[in-house]
Order: structure tokens, then sequence, then C-alpha cells
């Protein structure tokens, strides 16, 4: 006992130093190779913790609570006079919202528009949450046998938080907006100006407010403008709102996260899968319906065979998919209530009651 | 027979207490990345399976070897949710560095020691680093990662330093300390 700090001389390594370091190396190079080695791993751990995580949720959440109550104190008065006033501007909006949503619904039957694919959302509880260097996340009590799989966005009532990178039978991980290793294509919508939009990737880096790289060097960007998922890609649905713009450090542009992931509890995971759209074929194309020569010759076996009279479609026109009705990314905002009623934790931002 | 019984129990409790670094660094790796925090995500978790690596390799590096290193590292990828390998090597070269100064380590008492596993830690973290880093190089269009948050790690990791290492001194005493007989 009197030597038990004793420090010992003798190391039989089982493992020369070389071949360890060695080993890790290729471990690192196989990880970024094969980026899921140790998924399988992950979602069984989180699985197996789910019922453990779920008991200390309350506890912890209460603690939050208490510890956000002791701050909170001093400034009730304030605070109380601030949502008072933003109730009251709110108030106003919900007027103008309801007033828009009508007129949209007018001009959608007038054109008969076809409505925006559904979107089913299952709710989930956040169980945990990790903040490490390198990577972000929440852990949701909804997997696979709640229809929760990779790839889909994860909302709250304010906004996207980020997407499920992860799904185990019983929980999924997230990958917030502002992990490192989180790239979304998102529409930037004027609020000045001529209402343009602008097509930018928004990539996060860790810190609260992720980084804006735009896709066109002559476009310009505002303060306050509004930035939503683009929808391009087909993964996440168009029109998903994510946060405002704000100037960052060295003339670069960062995004105001509308989400707060650190203290959001309950949040939609919405299951949305847009098929590639394909090419319209021949018959559908304008010149064709219009009756004017199509600019690609048209096959031996077409020219052996006697066709209809010119300007006569050969088929009838393919119905209008649905998802041919999604809003584009230069369609107007007033679009984006109409796809947002599909979830109905994220109302529009004037329907704040 | 009772000398024999006796035999066998000992030898038996001689590979618990050699498997107890080993078990030092599952069970705080699986601590440290319990996905719960009491401060909504603000603070990180410190790497506390970091602590018996430098621990026993200054005071038992016969028990604490790189293969057993190296195993706790791939624990720590594991449960951490980040890039696969990157505290492996990290834990692995951290493991190299201290082995190499072990007396100059070993040496150090009180603060002098917490700021000896400062400098072990901070050399873990910038490999860590560093690795993702280069990883980040790999990709097109990525970001380096940021500092802040690494460094908010590291400080965590050396504030919880001295309970954890005095928890495997207690250990150590109990366990690990009176059974030796190879040193």
């Amino acid at each position: 006992m009197a030597n038990a700090w004793k420090i010992a001389r003798k190391s039989n390594a089982q493992l020369p130093l070389v071949i360890v370091v060695a080993l890790a190396v290729v471990l690192v190079l196989l990880g970024k190779a094969q980026s899921g080695l140790f998924d399988q791993a992950r979602v069984k751990m989180t699985d197996w913790l789910a019922p453990g995580l779920e008991v200390v949720r309350a506890p912890i959440q209460g603690f939050d609570r208490w510890m956000g109550s002791i701050t909170d104190i001093f400034s009730v008065y304030e605070e109380n006079l601030r949502l008072k006033e933003e109730n009251a501007r709110l108030r106003q909006w919900r007027n103008v919202a309801i007033v828009m949503q009508n007129r949209v619904d007018r001009y959608q039957s007038l054109l008969h528009a076809v409505p925006d694919p559904k979107l089913n959302a299952v709710l989930a509880r956040v169980i945990g949450r990790a903040s490490r260097p390198f990577v972000q996340t929440l852990i949701l009590d909804a997997g696979t046998r709640n229809h929760a799989g990779p790839g889909e966005a994860v909302v709250d009532a304010r906004g996207m938080i980020g997407r499920i990178y992860l799904s185990g039978s019983r929980t999924s991980w997230v990958i917030l907006l502002t992990d490192p290793n989180s790239r979304i294509p998102v529409t930037v919508a004027a609020s000045v100006g001529n209402g343009g939009t602008v097509q930018a990737i928004m990539s996060g880096d860790n810190s609260p407010r992720p980084t804006l790289d735009l896709m066109s060097h002559t476009a310009m960007l505002h303060a306050g403008d509004q930035v939503v998922s683009s929808g391009d890609g087909g993964l996440l649905p168009y029109g998903l709102p994510i946060g405002t713009v704000v100037p960052g450090s060295g003339g670069s542009w960062r995004v105001a996260l509308l989400a707060d992931a650190a203290s959001t509890q309950d949040v939609e995971i919405l299951n949305y899968f847009q098929a590639p759209e394909k090419p319209p074929a021949a018959a559908e194309l304008p010149a064709e319906a219009a009756g004017l020569k199509p600019l690609v010759p048209p096959s031996p076996e077409t020219l052996a065979t006697p066709g209809p009279a010119a300007g006569a479609p050969t088929t009838p026109p393919a119905p209008v998919h649905a998802a041919a009705a999604i809003p584009r990314p230069g369609a107007p905002a007033a679009d984006a209530p109409a796809s947002r009623q599909q979830a109905p934790s994220a109302p529009p931002d004037g329907g704040t009651e | 027979m009772a000398l024999e019984r006796v035999a066998g129990h000992g030898t038996a409790l001689r590979i618990v207490s050699a498997a107890v670094p080993f078990l030092c660094g599952l069970v705080f790796s699986f601590f440290a990345n319990i996905p719960v925090s009491l401060t909504s995500g603000q603070v990180p978790p410190p790497l506390l399976a970091l602590v018996p690596v430098y621990f026993w390799c200054l005071v038992r590096p016969d028990l604490m070897t790189p293969a057993v290193t190296f195993a706790i590292g791939l624990a720590e990828d594991v449960l951490s949710g980040g890039p696969p390998g990157v505290w492996t090597l990290a834990f692995v070269l951290t493991y190299v560095l201290v082995a190499r100064q072990r007396d100059s380590f070993a040496s150090l008492s009180g603060l002098a020691a917490v700021l000896g596993f400062a400098s072990a830690a901070a050399i873990c973290c910038a490999v860590a680093w560093c690795t993702v880093a280069f990883l980040a190089l790999l990709t097109q269009g990525a970001h380096l990662p940021p500092i802040g948050p690494m460094v908010s790690e590291l400080v965590i990791t050396v504030i919880f330093y001295a309970p954890t290492a005095l928890l495997m001194g207690w250990l150590h005493r109990r366990l690990v300390g009176p059974l030796r007989s190879d040193i």
C-alpha cells in the first residue's frame, strides 16, 4: 500500500506503438471513405438508452427551466411589455395573413391550381442533446418504426432545426443546421427592392448562425431577408422557414435561425420525398403542341408509319403530376403558407395567437 | 487445496485489476457521451476518457498499453458521434507523447500536475482538430472546424481532471495498486 503510487517501469505493450498509430490513421481514412462506419453501433446504443433518456428527460427539463427562471425573474416586467407589444403587432399580421390567404385561395381556384404535395409529419420528442466540437445533434424518440428516416426535415413551431441522419428502430439522430457537416440549399427572399430571390447554400460551422454561400457573385443581400429551404435536390420541401439574413464578419452573410435547438422539446419530422423531375415527353413540349416543326428530326420508324394530322397530338397530354406544382424558388412568397398548411405546428408568421 | 483456491482467487483478482484502467476508460467515455446536457448544449461535455489514459500511462503503463488506449479512443469515437477515428488517433498520439515524457509528467504534483494534464489534453485536442481540418480539406466546399468549441472542451476537461483523478487514485489504491507484482 505504501508503494501504491510507485511508477511502473516495465511496460509490456501488446502492440508496438507504430502499429497502433498506423491503425488509427487507417481508421480515420476508412471513416472518411465509409462515413457510416459506426452508425449502426450509435443507433443501437441510443435505442438501448432511449427508456433511460426518457426517464431523465423530465428532471433535466425541470432543472433547465429552473435555471432559466433565475435569470428571467429579473426581467419579467420588461419581457411582459415586449411580449404585449409583439402580440399586438402579430395580431395585425394575422389579419394581413388571413386576407392574403383568401386571395391566394381565390387565385388558386381561378387557375385550377394543383395543390402542393402533402407532407406527412411525425411528432417526436427531444430526449437527448449532444454538443461536441465536431458534431451538434439532437436525439428524438421516433425511429423507423414511427416511419422516420434519414434525410427528413425536422422542424419545430418556429422553423427548421435540421435533418435526420441516423435512424434506429426507436430513436433518430438529427444533424442540426449549425453542425459543421450541415449544408442545405436555401432561397433568400429579398425584403427590399423588387422582391427577387437568391439561391444559396447554408453551411453550419458550429456557431449559432450558419454561413451563406451565394450561388451568384452578383446577388445582393440585405439584413432581414427571409431564408427558406429551396427544395433543390428533392430532399427537402420548398418554403420551410429557416431564418433571416444578418451581416457577418468580413462582408459575409449569416443566418439568424428562427428555431432554437437548445430549448426546443417537441418537434415534427416531415416525411417528404420528391422524385427527380423527368423531362416532359416530346408531345408535351410547347413547340409540338403548337404544331411547329420539331428541332430533332424524327426517327426512321416514325417516318415510315403515317401519323395523324399535323398539330394533333399523338397522345393526350399527361395529367400534371403533383410534384410539378411545387412552387419554384422564384415564386412569390405568398405561396409559402399553402405549403405550410400541411404542417400544423408551423403556422404562418402572422398566425401566432 | 486451500492454497490453490486462494491462488486461483488471486489470479482472478489480478485479471480484474488489470482490466480496471480499460474499464474506467470505457465507463468514463460512456458517461461523458450520454446525450443529456444540464446546460442545453451550451457547454460541451469533458473528455473524461482521456483522464484514465493519462493517469495510468504515467502510473501503470503495463496496464494502459497502446492497444488499450486505441480501444478507449475507439469507444469515444463510437459514442461521441463525430467523424470516425478522430479521437482514436488523438488518444494514441497523446499516449505516445506522454509515454515519451513520463518522468517529466510523473514528477509533477499539485497545480503543476493539473497543468501537466492540461498540456496533454491540449495536444489531444490539437490532434483532433487538425485531423478534422485535414478531413475538411479533402471535402469540397467544407469549412475548417471552428476552434472555439474545441477550446471549450479543453477547458471543461481540465476542470474535471482534479475530481476524476482523485477517483482514479482511489481506484488505483484499492484495486490496482496492491495487486501489482511485476514492477
